[in-house]
């Protein structure tokens, strides 16, 4: 008791810290050192393609009776056609809303009852839908899947009622500040190329998709020969091909080309910094976006690694610089999303609305600083280990596994390469990741959304940011490629 | 888009089912081995459970607390919370954010999260780490050290957590309020969060009064689950924990009850920029070690798990009152809500969803339920633990809920086979006893614009 009362006192004079140590003398003062380091266990994936070009992919994993199975379409957001923005995320969602003679209230009922739940949805390159069950459950599991995206019903009611919950999403989602700093930010990216659309729709864009355009978006991308059914889990590489065979070997692949999407990349017309006045907003999202490289450049790596040390975790620079140090956020972060046909690097945090010009400031440091200074050689070697454990870990579960999987596979990538990760990591050196930044990640290329109150930063971000403009989120619109309603203008 | 949760999340997640024994779904399909723990107590007090997993070469080390947001001092809501926060800066031996330099440097993580009954601080590491990580965590539990500086700089991150959470999300401030209008007297009713006035009027003095009351060996269970060896482990927790002794005064216990309710009532929040209106309701359960837990979690699975679901197939699908709708048992270690809610689509308003809401739980606790359904629910909690236990994350997770929250870690292996037990009369009685035959609360959840002034409208320039 004595103890500790004067360990308060001390504290109170002379550091305003305290330490009560309760426990005896000689615990070890320093952290014990590690044992030698154990060795990744990462399972081979087994390719194999059916006669009507359908790839069927298999990971074993056999610690429990489960499996993921997951059937991906090679295409998604990008190939919504001008002014349908969301089209084939509609279409990914009304697989399961009618199929082969079933209602969606029946094939919710089928699928819960083996255990699972079938998700859908279309990102940027690609469309899935997925299911995990116990091994018992795989057979009734594929013959749903199997008929869900061969014979989707696509009922006009269920279209109307898709339309209306993706326009009520869309609401949810402009509603959160990062989430609509993160849309415009593409938009600012890309311009009016393929990926600057909202994916998920646009208020007038969803009110325009009719059955035929869905049926039209299906009947081009839905076919065995655009298409890769993943399997991971308790299951060998002759079972899958054998189920494969059964639920998906009768499925025709047409004698038509598959289509092209329309260009990635258009011409950005946004300021290099736009704010978007959310009055009442309880925080501002500050976003910085940047055009990345293609998935299939050679330095896919370099990104990878840059991503890691600029916002890749906890640790990494945007939020040691942005919580830990100034507690401006309670996170911030990056990513790196490269694509089929370019890319996006995006980076993010929310705060406050009077340290809003502060938080747009440290970010565009930190990206600057990745292309002025090398990264020094301890904390590149944490953020790999940081990259190297993440990545163990995600293989450690049937659903991550498949994930892993089906990313390489979307994007025609050797399979081995999932072996071959650690090695690639570990070989980015400071002078590419540097090299890297001063091509892509430079002011000049810069895209920075802010979306909050602007009653509270306004008159501060004009100060700091001259050329930035505001608008209203009240007069946004998300089909234009400038994001304002026509005669809505600001100037 | 990793953000750390360090965090406000119930400890209970939305279907609580602690693993276990799982007879056979259907004798020949499928039998799930229980989870092979072991358990003992050290002197001073501290419980250690493992379990090994050598599936991958990963090791998780967690240290779970019996001290949570009911026991905040007074007048300083959210402490317990802001104090999670502060066991990540320094200790005697460790500088501010180490147990990052120990956990992600080498390839690992960490977080930590409080609830209303308990405070987990995890970290998932390569198994050759497992002795430094012990380390740490007695270091941390013994020998915190946190200065002026890093207690300003990390409550200011805590009230970033507070306005991401409850003001920017647009219904923060809905989820948030449960609590506060859900009980009367317990200390459940304060925000695991607190407010930014408490989080303002906290001091070092605090923190150091809080470690020494709640931070102590008889107050924590230890639990490894992973790649290691049991004769190792051993040694070490003894090495470490071992000499940490065991203060003489009892740990305080919240003591106060919470008193059966005697009314319905309703209660009106509003926010500036939720799009579409809300409701939720809760009623008073029992705390989650009671028997009635598991056909309380039936009855929620039933309402709201998957598409299949009634509340989904009422609310959603057949008149699309509703953009979303649930239904939680959130148990606790005192009294826990069993919670409806519903977040509107566009054209419909609070009143509506509530009908529904309300005659679709009448309709399960008096028609007859049908056996499938009853055997779907019971398939997908079941395929939902197998899914969990994949990792050693999620199984010390379940251990520790089993221990924690249920008072008991031998739950984690009973729990399921009491899953498959539950009949629909279980599910009906439990139903009448404490949700149709009791008295809700009722949150109606309006959108509220601020509209901006005129002379912002337009461009700074």
């Amino acid at each position: 008791m004595s103890r500790v009362i004067h360990c308060l006192a001390l504290a109170a004079l002379i550091t305003g810290s305290f330490a009560c140590s309760a426990a005896a003398a000689d615990f070890p003062t320093t952290p014990p050192a590690p044992g030698p380091a154990p060795a990744l266990n990462i399972p081979s994936p087994v390719r194999q393609v059916l006669p009507n070009g359908l790839e069927v992919i298999s990971v074993r994993r056999a610690d429990l009776p489960l499996v993921t199975a997951r059937l991906l379409i090679r295409r998604g957001g990008e190939m919504d056609p001008p002014k349908l923005a969301g089209l084939a995320s509609l279409t990914a969602n009304l697989l399961t809303k009618g199929a082969a003679g079933r209602t969606a209230p029946q094939i919710a009922a089928d699928a819960e009852a083996l255990g699972g739940s079938l998700d859908a949805y279309a990102g940027w390159d690609q469309s899935s839908v997925g299911i995990t069950v116990t091994t018992p459950k795989l057979d009734a599991a594929l013959a749903l899947l199997a008929d869900v995206v061969r014979q989707p019903t696509f009922a006009p009611d269920e279209l109307a009622r898709a339309r209306k919950q993706a326009a009520d999403d869309l609401e949810l989602l402009l509603s959160q500040p990062t989430a609509l700093a993160s849309l415009a930010s593409s938009r600012a990216v890309f311009g009016e190329g393929a990926y600057g659309h909202p994916r998920g729709g646009t208020p007038a864009s969803l009110k325009r998709v009719t059955r035929a355009d869905v049926l039209k978006l299906h009947d081009e991308l839905y076919r065995p020969d655009n298409a890769i059914l993943v399997m991971t889990g308790d299951i060998t590489p002759g079972q899958a091909l054998s189920l494969a065979q059964r639920r998906f070997g009768d499925w025709a692949k047409p004698a038509t080309a598959l289509p092209s999407p329309a260009a990635a990349n258009g011409h950005p017309t946004l300021p290099a910094l736009l704010v978007i006045d959310q009055p009442g907003g309880g925080q501002a999202g500050v976003v910085a976006a940047h055009a990345a490289p293609r998935r299939d450049d050679a330095r896919f790596y370099v990104g990878t690694v840059a991503n890691a040390v600029l916002g890749g975790s906890y640790s990494a620079r945007l939020n040691e610089e942005i919580r830990i140090k100034r507690g401006l956020s309670y996170g911030a972060n990056s990513s790196f999303d490269p694509r089929r046909d370019g890319g996006l690097w995006l980076a993010s945090a929310q705060t406050k609305n009077p340290s809003a010009v502060q938080v747009v400031q440290l970010m565009q440091g930190e990206f600057d600083r990745l292309g002025k200074t090398p990264v020094a050689a301890a904390e590149l070697a944490a953020r790999k280990a940081t990259l190297v454990g993440a990545y163990g870990r995600s293989l450690e579960t049937t659903a991550g596994l498949a994930r892993r999987v089906g990313e390489l596979a979307v994007y025609g990538v050797d399979l081995d390469e999932v072996g071959r990760y650690v090695d690639a990591v570990e070989a980015v050196t400071p002078a590419q990741i540097e090299g890297y930044a001063r091509a892509y990640l430079g002011p000049a290329g810069r895209h920075v959304v802010v979306v909050g109150d602007a009653s509270v930063f306004a008159a501060a971000m004009h100060r700091a940011y001259p050329q930035s403009r505001q608008i209203s989120k009240k007069m946004l619109d998300l089909d234009s490629a400038n994001l304002e309603a026509s005669g809505h203008g600001s100037h | 888009m990793r953000h750390r949760l360090r965090a406000v999340v119930r400890l209970v997640p939305l279907m609580l089912l602690t693993a276990g024994i799982a007879p056979p779904l259907n004798a020949a399909e499928l039998a799930v081995p229980p989870i092979q723990y072991r358990e003992h107590t050290l002197a001073n007090g501290l419980q250690v459970i493992s379990v090994e997993d050598h599936a991958s070469p990963t090791v998780t080390v967690q240290v779970w607390y019996h001290v949570g947001s009911k026991d905040d001092p007074a007048g300083r809501s959210g402490f317990a919370h802001l104090f999670e926060h502060l066991m990540f800066k320094s200790t005697a031996h460790m500088h501010a954010e180490q147990m990052d330099r120990l956990t992600e440097d080498v390839g690992g993580a960490n977080n930590a999260s409080t609830g209303d009954d308990i405070t987990n601080y995890y970290e998932v590491i390569p198994a050759n780490y497992l002795r430094t990580l012990l380390w740490a965590e007695a270091e941390r539990l013994s020998n915190l050290n946190v200065d002026e500086k890093n207690f300003t700089s990390e409550r200011a991150v805590v009230e970033e957590e507070y306005r991401q959470s409850v003001l920017a999300n647009p219904y923060g401030k809905l989820f948030n309020s449960i609590d506060p209008h859900s009980y009367t007297v317990h200390p459940y009713r304060r925000p695991t969060i607190g407010s930014i006035e408490d989080l303002e009027s906290a001091s070092l003095a605090d923190v150091i009064a809080f470690h020494k009351t709640f931070y102590r060996p008889d107050n924590a269970t230890l639990i490894v689950a992973g790649d290691f060896d049991p004769k190792q482990l051993d040694a070490w927790v003894d090495e470490y924990f071992g000499r940490i002794p065991k203060p003489a005064t009892p740990v305080p216990q919240v003591t106060t009850q919470e008193p059966q309710r005697t009314a319905d009532r309703r209660y009106t929040e509003t926010s500036p920029t939720a799009p579409l209106p809300a409701i939720a309701m809760t009623w008073l359960i029992p705390p989650a070690r009671s028997p009635d837990t598991i056909p309380l979690q039936v009855a929620a699975a039933l309402l709201s798990q998957g598409d299949s679901s009634r509340l989904y197939q009422a609310l959603v699908y057949r008149t699309q009152i509703a953009q979303q709708a649930g239904a939680d048992v959130d148990g606790r270690v005192g009294p826990g809500l069993f919670t409806a809610y519903a977040i509107l689509a566009s054209g419909h308003q609070p009143a509506e969803a509530e009908k529904v809401l309300r005659d679709e739980i009448a309709r399960l606790a008096d028609q007859p339920i049908p056996e499938a359904e009853l055997a779907k629910v019971k398939t997908q909690l079941l395929t939902e633990e197998l899914e969990r236990r994949q990792t050693p994350m999620g199984l010390a997770f379940a251990l520790g809920q089993a221990t924690l929250t249920e008072g008991d870690p031998a739950r984690v292996n009973t729990d399921l086979a009491a899953l498959q037990k539950v009949s629909a009369a279980d599910v009906q009685r439990v139903l009448h006893q404490y949700v149709t035959g009791a008295h809700s609360v009722t949150i109606d959840y309006l959108p509220q614009p601020k509209t901006a002034p005129a002379n912002r409208q337009g461009a700074t320039k």
